[in-house]
């Protein structure tokens, strides 16, 4: 008798609270593919609050062809690593059926997802990734930030220019393959200005080297007028330094992997005066750029980096694509498609980290920004760079 | 056959006793009628398994049993309970008890014909299983194939680490180089791709050539253990660990730095020959094999080194052959591994094959249990499918999965299933004990 009781009142308590969840009208669900544990947590964070600050600023709601759809975020972690990557898409497409996928960040874990969601046929949007591997050959498969073949240029253009410099030094990480890339992509397009030979050291090290002395001191025994490093923060900090140590004057140029606050924070005074090339600059931002850092720096306390900034234009542009379908059916796979089609259309899109349209590749078309590190340790909005 | 002294003493306690009462018919039930009980939850999950969910609020069949579900949305934790025990629970206890006798019987014919019968009653049986549960989605197609990836994986690792003694580092080594050579073979043969060119056999070919190029992956893996045995296994214990965590970053190191395979970039848009059957056909092999393995001479010579290396060598065995052979065996399925793991995921690079891997290889066989198949395998399902059922935690699962190893290392200091016999033949029994009541009983 008591043991039916237990189960009757089981079965009553599912069904109530299965109706509460079972309830609401139509949503547009968008799934967030997220390192939120593992290597670069920071990133993973930059990312989810972007992208809860995204949901804040639209209402929740998308309105499509006179129709308001209520906007549900699914944030899955990818724990950084490639597999959980593809897991986790394939759980947000199959499981959660989310309508179009944002993320992942490094191009680590968006190539392996990029293969899943194109074979899935459900559009994904990868705000960070540089690898061409991430968009090639797959129509389904979008990213946000401009590709290494294009900021490798604009950083030896603007060094030749602005410091009329003929002899680089380039100090890269070898076993990551973003700072290899571009390092390669920098070489290429110097010794296109310079002739051969312009590039007069071309040293590298692996991840989680301390010590750049050895590198440091071949870079200035050949003569370089400058050093190209297209290195995360954390390294960054430890090669001014090192370099300022060993008694080099010239200036150190970075990429967008330095646009992170902690640059600053850990490189102190060393880094006061440099450049880099990245997507956005932080200070003396105007406009919609200037609003979206206000509303993030007062929300969560910092001011932030590329990869929230990058996000947001990524939800902006799923969310552009989404009104520009016109209507949802409310078949997902027809939807998904529509989704698609409406952004590979994106003709002109007006983001916080500049103006952008696709390629055939899924691929943008869009400005790079040098950015000086100002005295006060803040990015200043220095030149732009348009392709 | 269990030890189990429950009920002898079940009048003292309550919950227990009841448990151990309810628990009583089922000891009796084959391993053939559980997967018999099994295939027709997954059958019924099948037919209305979908209308059950939308029913119960749900708008999906819960992926991994309700545990991602319960962890991501609270509220709906009566209904994914509720599935569970619709779906699997009663209609398992029912089956397998009702068929009880039938499937007593039934094991008990198929084993007057050769073994090879039984065993591959079972094998069909377990894929009819496994196809109509992943059939429902490709999430859990994905999960399954890395799981039985990773049974692979920790089974050859348990070789060296467990049945050798030894504590080798060099696993995630040896599944990249299986990784990139298998990646290879497919590539240049049968895929047109901007890398190696224009294909050189029809890519038609290509589903049935892949066996080659996992074994080649396994050879050539195997080729890279001998490189670290021969100096190594002048040493012993922490030595052999240092060497081999070298060998790895070595590795490593090389693929970062060969351009023809990507560099740090990887290989990707790998063909997706690894497929269910064939992931399954392989891991069946991998289990079958390595068990013949430790259980022939040389495996038990193998202990014997473990044990004690001076007295085995006394007692004639050529021990430095026994751990030879052992290693390069291990390396050979970490390659067959790294092979399928590069063509399931499709896209890989040398960073995956790094520390993090190698540190989830090792939680997978020190939590199943050492020296044991069976312990490899609830190792490899375990902890890949609670890493995946936790993902809607976030940072928390990094506390409970870690906590949960240091749990097992205090009360089980081998793991969970350490030290014992996979016997195949005594799997298939029919369950003697209970035959004389269920026969009559149960039909």
């Amino acid at each position: 008798m008591k043991k039916f009781r237990w189960i009757a009142l089981l079965l009553v308590a599912a069904f109530v609270l299965s109706a509460c969840g079972g309830g609401g009208g139509q949503t547009i669900k968008i799934g967030i593919n997220a390192p939120l544990t593992g290597d670069i947590p920071k990133v993973g964070e930059g990312t989810k609050f972007a992208a809860e600050l995204w949901l804040e600023e639209i209402g929740g709601v998308i309105n499509v062809g006179g129709k308001d759809y209520k906007v549900e975020l699914v944030i899955e972690d990818n724990e950084s690593k490639g597999e959980s990557a593809a897991a986790v898409n394939t759980k947000l497409i199959t499981q959660d059926e989310v309508l179009v996928i944002v993320g992942p960040q490094s191009s680590k874990q968006a190539v392996p997802a990029g293969a899943v969601a194109n074979d899935l046929e459900t559009p994904m949007i990868s705000p960070w990734s540089t690898n061409p591997a991430t968009t090639k050959d797959r129509p389904w498969v979008f990213r946000t930030p401009f590709l290494d073949p294009f900021q490798g240029p604009v950083v030896a253009n603007f060094v030749s220019d602005e410091f009329g410099f003929t002899k680089a030094g380039v100090l890269y990480d070898i076993a990551s393959d973003y700072p290899k890339g571009l390092a390669e992509y920098f070489k290429q397009a110097w010794e296109d200005i310079h002739g051969a030979g312009s590039v007069v050291a071309f040293e590298s090290f692996t991840t989680g080297d301390t010590d750049f002395s050895a590198q440091l001191t071949k870079i200035m025994d050949a003569g370089a007028e400058f050093i190209f490093a297209p290195q995360y923060y954390n390294e960054v900090a430890l090669i001014v330094q090192q370099a300022h140590e060993l008694g080099f004057e010239g200036p150190i140029v970075g990429s967008d992997s330095w646009g992170s606050a902690e640059t600053v924070n850990l490189c102190g005074e060393d880094c006061y005066g440099l450049f880099f090339s990245t997507h956005y600059a932080a200070e003396g931002a105007t406009g919609a750029t200037k609003e979206f850092i206000d509303k993030y720096n007062a929300k969560y306390g910092y001011v932030p980096d590329d990869v929230g900034a990058l996000t947001w234009d990524s939800l902006n542009i799923v969310k552009t694509a989404i009104e520009n379908c016109g209507k949802l059916t409310g078949d997902i796979k027809v939807d998904r498609k529509c989704v698609r089609d409406a952004m590979a259309a994106i003709k002109e899109f007006h983001g916080i980290t500049g103006d952008m349209t696709f390629t055939e590749e899924g691929d943008p078309i869009k400005c790079a920004v040098i950015v000086r590190i100002s005295e006060e340790g803040k990015f200043t909005f220095y030149k732009q760079v348009c392709p | 056959m269990t030890t189990d002294s429950l009920p002898v003493n079940a009048s003292q306690n309550g919950l227990r006793a009841r448990l151990a009462r309810f628990w009583e018919p089922y000891r009796s039930v084959p391993l053939l009628g559980w997967l018999i009980a099994l295939l027709v939850s997954v059958g019924l999950e099948q037919l209305v398994g979908r209308p059950l969910a939308w029913a119960l609020g749900m708008s999906k069949i819960p992926a991994l049993f309700g545990i991602v579900v319960i962890l991501d949305k609270p509220l709906l934790i009566p209904s994914a309970l509720l599935y569970t025990i619709l779906i699997y629970l009663l209609p398992m206890a029912i089956v397998a008890r009702l068929l009880t006798g039938f499937s007593n019987r039934l094991a008990r014919r198929l084993l007057q014909y050769p073994l090879i019968v039984s065993a591959l009653v079972h094998l069909v049986l377990a894929y009819a299983v496994l196809y109509l549960w992943t059939d429902i989605s490709d999430y859990r197609l994905l999960v399954a194939r890395l799981t039985m990836i990773a049974i692979i994986v920790t089974l050859s690792l348990n070789v060296v680490n467990g049945y050798m003694g030894e504590f080798s580092c060099s696993h995630p080594g040896f599944m990249s180089l299986g990784a990139y050579t298998a990646s290879v073979f497919t590539l240049v043969l049968f895929i047109n791709d901007n890398r190696f060119g224009e294909a050189i056999l029809p890519t038609s070919w290509g589903p049935f050539f892949f066996p080659i190029g996992l074994i080649l992956g396994g050879v050539v893996s195997a080729i890279g253990a001998l490189l670290v045995a021969i100096p190594s296994f002048r040493t012993r214990g922490d030595y052999l660990a240092i060497i081999s965590l070298a060998f790895m970053f070595i590795v490593k190191s090389l693929f970062e730095n060969l351009e023809v395979f990507g560099g740090a970039r990887g290989i990707s848009s790998q063909p997706d020959y690894a497929t269910l059957p064939v992931v399954f056909v392989w891991t069946v092999l991998s289990v079958w094999i390595i068990n013949n393995f430790v259980r022939s001479t040389l495996g038990k010579a193998l202990n014997a080194v473990r044990d004690d290396e001076m007295a085995a060598e006394a007692m004639t065995v050529n021990t430095r052959k026994t751990k030879m052979v052992a290693f390069l065996f291990a390396a050979f399925w970490a390659g067959v591994a790294g092979g399928l793991f590069a063509h399931v995921l499709r896209y890989i690079n040398p960073d995956t094959f790094g520390i993090r891997k190698l540190a989830e290889v090792l939680a997978m066989v020190y939590f199943g249990g050492l020296n044991s198949v069976t312990g490899s395998i609830v190792g490899a399902v375990g902890l890949t499918l609670i890493s995946e059922a936790l993902r809607p935690l976030e940072i928390y699962k990094w506390i409970i999965i870690p906590v949960m190893l240091i749990l097992i290392m205090i009360y089980r200091p081998t793991g969970l299933v350490a030290f014992t016999e996979f016997d195949v033949k005594s799997l298939f029994q029919p369950k003697e004990a209970a035959e004389k009541g269920a026969d009559h009983g149960a039909a």
